[in-house]
């Protein structure tokens, strides 16, 4: 079984590269909805007796974070008319290997955590800190409002994936509270992208620096 | 035996120094003589004679003289003399009476006391003398490098090198006297026992690192061997840097190191490496190109230091070895590889008169000695078989990979270091494509290029010779194997005994194979084209009717991409003119890539120390009544102190 | 003995030398049948081959001799890598430790040959391609000393026999992908390199022989042909546990690994466009992640 969540790990930590490297916001987003199913499968395979409440939430995951969300980003990307090409910071190269300097810094730092044992060989701290790192990167080093989501979004699932270690004690309930908080976020980000776009006929966050009435 | 001909060897360099401004044959007969001499007692000493050793009652400085001749000294004595006979040969005609009247006598005579103190460098196990014989030795360099003291960067390069050799030199000066603190003596040899003596280390890396020319420590090495004469810049790369690499590893041997000496001394040699090889490729200067790329060799000789650091420290692994073995043969390959470039860049300066790339090209024709010379010099320097570069670059893989397989703790220092390697090897390959190319090939950019003149005898021999060492340390490493495994034993006597490590047979018999087919197959294909019938005609580049010279791939052109993605580090600084409106007027590109470190680094710290020392300056007047308002100052400031600190 | 050897290494090298232009000639087929077109032969590079080495030559004014001798000197290195590649159950005629690195060392010196005779025409557009194979080529060697290294640490041995013959472990999908990357580099196919582009400006290897004609030419592009099937076998023998199969499972599974790489070639090159050039090193630095990733799951893979 445990080989079967590292795997999903691992997908999610190549995925978390994919959108570090990936120069159109399609792929950005096609990366973070699969990142998001494929962590949403996670609870699934953790727990031995399938119970109706988890698999509720874990479809309900991958449906919120695999097809609702990133159905809004394009959609809010159409709206919005904004240029599919990705403007970096952080160029594609650099950011690439920073995201991968990072996930090996991740499973060193994960091996020197006092972790409970059936925690240790699992890659779950790892790739939630790869993912946290990786959102970071994404988030100081993209230019576009929808692109920052996308960061925001690989943050949340690395956070997501640290929550996981404590499936056994966090209620459900507060998963499902925490995955509809997120749904609303990107809704209001996605009306907030609307009006940036309305105001500055611009979503480039460089520009927000310069305030209006 | 060694000691007799050490004896002729100082002698004879001796009374060279002393002929040198007056006879210039009788000069050269007594270098050769001098040089052929020490080269003996090296080789007699690294093929089987047992170490020597000379203590006299003749007190200099208040110790008695102690000399001592061991593997590992015998080996850097061999490129010493090595490279020294045959730079005096090359210089007869490159730096002739005839050419360079006021220079050329006082160069001959520093050339032999460069060549004499560096040869009391390797041989003095006394601290005191080994300091007298590195300052003679740097200030010897100093001269021959500011031979042609008229042109003001020549000057510049100069007094650069003369700072930073200085500031090595406080090291050492700092080394050798904690050491003699500790030990209770000037006297050198190996220590083992006290470790607190560890720390030291870090002094001998940064004082022999600068002469070394390693990553941050280099910024003297491109101008200096870019300006000076040709022959003095082949010793300089070839083998002055040597003497640093020879102080570490010699020190590094005999005395306690940290423990994390390996892993710092792999880590600057790596980057060295790559950051070393950026800089060469973004050269438009010949002789520059060739300087930075020393700082590359040197990067692979500390990486495979760094791993024979490692190696002993963990019980002595045999990759350990295999990887020091790698690095010393490098010190040879690279001496020899180097100083051909060098000799060959020399004639090209000679026949053109510049050293700048993207005046020359299609050099072929006049230089034709020079062009394949130089192109078995750039097949030595990118390490490719079937010749000497290949062999120690080879060796130190081989260490690093048994490192990563055998799964020794050093392995998160041997697979990034491998990797790098692999880059900076690639890099040099772009790097000196792109000399050798622009240089020698295609059409002539300037009329100096068109009318280029081959060099004569006396400086294509030593180039022959260069080569042929080059040829044979690439076709039969084994032939040296027993006299490098010698050296590198008096590094670390665990590692005397056995066999070689690494299958040098077969290696060598690849290495032939591949050579002489290579050459079979040439020859085969020249015939098979004359044989079908062959024409000449206007290179065809995609139908154009009228290309010229000037729509060549310049040198910045062909670098260009490696270039801009160590833009970060290179920070090139780019005058562009373009053309504009329908009949523009006349546009250029001008590129100029500086030494960052110098520039960028020491630069604005040098002008923020020189302004505050302005502003200090201004207190000094020259006023009597002002310095008595000092005095006075300084009175009650005193004085204040006494009363306000001096209550219990 | 030496004999023995002697009849291998010719019996290897013909071998070599007869199947190589096969593997374009597949490539063009495949290409073909995905367009819907007929296409040429699969034996037209043979064809090519046996024309070209009958022609007599032209050579540019400003051209040494350099300009034939280099891609002799670079076939032969060429050739002598490809015999130092094990052919699964057949094994190597000539193994040694440290012969991966001779052979990635022998492609550069075919790299450095035929960029040496590129620059010999001192055309704008030959230099163009010589610099961006060499530049390229650093994202590439790093790569494949990479996966190298991977390969060593999985089999903890570092002669090719023994680094080939079991499979690549944990990172075989990595690997596979990162090795298949290189070998669309080096080989300039697409989505690096167009070999059917017309426009010199976005040409690299091709770019770099527009000078060549007669023998010089059939020389090289018979190497380009050794060198694509040299990647092929290395990729498939890489990822494929040869040396756990009988003798007839692993010539098969040989011959088929290498016939599905050339076949992916092909349907590479039909389904995709050729890259920006400024997008170029992103990609080798994805196919080199992938091999430090393959690299860092066979350390740990072997550490527990």
């Amino acid at each position: 079984m445990s080989e079967y969540i590292n795997l999903l790990i691992g997908i999610a930590m190549g995925l978390n590269l994919l959108a570090l490297g990936s120069s159109r916001l399609p792929t950005l987003i096609m990366a973070v909805a699969l990142q998001g199913m494929a962590l949403g499968l996670m609870p699934l395979l953790m727990e031995t007796e399938a119970d109706w409440r988890l698999v509720l939430v874990a479809l309900a995951t991958v449906a919120g974070k695999g097809l609702l969300i990133p159905t809004l980003l394009r959609k809010a990307m159409r709206a919005a008319h904004i240029d599919r090409e990705v403007e970096p910071f952080i160029g594609f190269v650099p950011s690439l290997l920073l995201g991968a300097g990072g996930t090996i810094a991740a499973v060193a730092l994960a091996r020197s955590l006092p972790l409970l044992p059936e925690h240790s060989g699992s890659l779950l701290v790892p790739g939630s800190l790869a993912s946290v790192f990786t959102g970071f990167v994404l988030l100081i080093g993209r230019a576009k409002a929808i692109s920052q989501v996308c960061g925001y979004l690989i943050l949340e699932n690395g956070i997501y994936l640290f929550g996981l270690l404590l499936i056994h004690y966090t209620p459900l309930m507060v998963e499902a509270g925490i995955l509809l908080d997120v749904t609303v976020g990107v809704f209001i980000i996605g009306i907030i992208v609307d009006r940036i776009q309305r105001a500055f006929d611009s979503l480039d966050t460089r520009k927000l620096t310069a305030l209006r009435e | 035996m060694p000691g007799l001909f050490l004896l002729v060897a100082a002698t004879g360099l001796g009374a060279s120094i002393a002929f040198g401004p007056r006879c210039a044959r009788l000069w050269l007969g007594l270098t050769l003589v001098g040089t052929a001499a020490a080269l003996t007692a090296a080789l007699g000493v690294l093929t089987g004679t047992p170490e020597w050793t000379w203590r006299s009652g003749f007190l200099v400085g208040g110790e008695a003289l102690y000399f001592r001749l061991d593997g590992l000294s015998a080996w850097f004595l061999v490129l010493v003399s090595v490279v020294g006979g045959l730079g005096a040969v090359y210089s007869r005609e490159y730096w002739s009476d005839a050419h360079n009247p006021a220079s050329a006598p006082r160069g001959r005579a520093w050339w032999s006391a460069l060549v004499l103190s560096m040869g009391l460098v390797l041989l003095c196990s006394n601290g005191l003398h080994f300091l007298i014989a590195w300052e003679i030795f740097a200030l010897a360099a100093y001269f021959l490098i500011t031979l042609d003291r008229a042109q003001r960067a020549v000057r510049t390069a100069g007094w650069v090198y003369l700072a930073a050799s200085h500031a090595g030199t406080v090291c050492l000066f700092a080394f050798f006297g904690l050491l003699a603190a500790h030990t209770g003596g000037w006297e050198l040899g190996p220590l083992r026992d006290p470790g607190e003596l560890k720390p030291l280390f870090w002094l001998a890396l940064a004082g022999f690192g600068v002469k070394a020319g390693l990553f941050p420590l280099h910024i003297w090495l491109p101008s200096a061997h870019a300006n000076a004469p040709s022959h003095v810049s082949a010793i300089m790369s070839g083998v002055a840097i040597k003497m640093g690499i020879y102080g570490i590893i010699r020190f590094s041997g005999w005395l306690p190191v940290p423990a994390t000496a390996g892993w710092v001394v792999m880590g600057l040699g790596a980057v060295s490496a790559v950051l070393g090889i950026a800089f060469a490729l973004a050269q438009n200067d010949l002789k520059r190109l060739l300087a930075y790329c020393s700082v590359e060799n040197i990067g692979i000789i500390l990486v495979g230091l760094g791993a024979a650091l490692l190696g002993r420290a963990q019980g002595n692994a045999a990759w350990g070895r295999l990887a020091l073995a790698g690095a010393l043969l490098h010190v040879w390959n690279h001496g020899a590889f180097k100083s051909l470039l060098f000799f060959g860049a020399g004639s090209v300066v000679q026949a053109t008169g510049t050293r700048e790339m993207s005046r020359l090209g299609g050099l072929w024709r006049a230089l034709p000695w020079t062009t394949a010379l130089f192109a078995l010099g750039v097949l030595a320097v990118c390490g490719l078989p079937p010749l000497n570069g290949f062999v120690s670059e080879w060796l130190v893989y081989l260490g690093l990979f048994d490192a990563a397989t055998q799964r020794a703790a050093s392995v998160w220092a041997a697979l990034p270091a491998a990797i790098l390697l692999a880059m900076a090897g690639a890099m040099a390959l772009a790097g000196f494509a792109k000399a050798a190319a622009v240089v020698f090939l295609g059409a002539p950019r300037t009329q100096a290029a068109e009318r280029a003149q081959e060099c004569g005898g006396l400086m294509r021999s030593p180039m022959l010779v260069l080569a042929g060492g080059c040829v044979i340390l690439g076709l039969a490493p084994m032939l040296f194997w027993p006299t490098l495994a010698r050296a590198v034993g008096s590094w670390n006597p665990n590692w005397t005994a056995g066999a070689a490590p690494a299958p040098l047979t077969a290696l060598s018999a690849a290495q032939i194979a591949v050579a002489l087919l290579a050459g079979g197959a040439g020859v085969w294909l020249w015939r098979k084209v004359r044989g079908n019938g062959l024409r000449r005609a206007l290179t065809w580049d995609c139908g154009y009717a009228g290309p010229t010279a000037r729509m060549q791939y310049t040198s910045a052109s062909f670098a260009g991409i490696v270039t801009g993605w160590f833009g970060w580090l290179l920070q090139p600084e780019r005058q562009l003119r373009r053309p504009r409106g329908p009949l523009p007027a006349a546009a250029s590109e001008f590129v100029r890539v500086p030494e960052t470190v110098l520039e960028r680094v020491l630069g604005p710290v040098g002008t923020c120390v020189m302004r505050v020392s302005e502003t200090a300056l201004r207190l000094q007047q020259g006023r009597l009544q002002a310095y008595i308002l000092y005095v006075l100052a300084g009175l009650i400031a005193m004085g204040m102190l006494v009363l306000l600190g001096g209550q219990p | 003995m030496s004999l023995r050897l002697i009849l291998d290494l010719i019996a290897r090298l013909a071998l070599w030398l007869l199947l190589a232009p096969l593997l374009p000639g597949i490539i063009n087929k495949v290409k073909a049948w995905v367009a819907g077109r007929r296409g040429p032969p699969v034996l037209q590079l043979y064809y090519d081959l046996a024309r070209l080495w009958q022609k007599h030559a032209v050579l540019s004014t400003l051209a040494s001799p350099g300009f034939v001798i280099g891609p002799a000197v670079a076939w032969v290195a060429l050739a002598g890598a490809a015999l130092l590649m094990p052919l699964g159950p057949a094994g190597s005629a000539l193994s040694f430790r440290g012969d991966m690195l001779l052979l990635i060392y022998l492609l550069a010196l075919a790299r450095f040959c035929t960029a040496w005779a590129a620059m010999e025409t001192g055309s704008a557009f030959e230099g163009m391609g010589a610099a961006r194979e060499v530049s390229f080529a650093v994202l590439a060697e790093a790569t494949l000393i990479t996966a190298l290294l991977a390969l060593c640490v999985q089999t903890e041995s570092t002669s090719l026999v023994t680094m080939l013959a079991p499979a690549a472990g944990a990172g075989a999908v990595l690997l596979a992908a990162g090795l298949f990357t290189v070998l669309l580099a080096e080989n300039c196919r697409v989505p690096f390199d167009d070999p059917n582009t017309h426009l010199e400006l976005t040409m690299i290897h091709e770019a770099m022989v527009l000078d060549h004609s007669g023998p010089p030419l059939a020389v090289i592009l018979h190497g380009a042909a050794l060198k694509l099937l040299l990647f092929s076998l290395f990729l498939t023998e890489a990822v494929l546990p040869l040396g756990q199969l009988s003798t007839l499972a692993a010539t098969g599974a040989l011959v088929g690994g290498v016939l599905a790489v050339t076949v992916g070639v092909g349907l590479v090159e039909s389904l995709l466009a050729r890259l920006a050039f400024r997008r170029v090193p992103l990609l080798l630095t994805t196919a080199f992640l992938l091999c430090l990733f393959a690299l860092l799951m066979a350390w740990k893979g072997g550490a527990e």
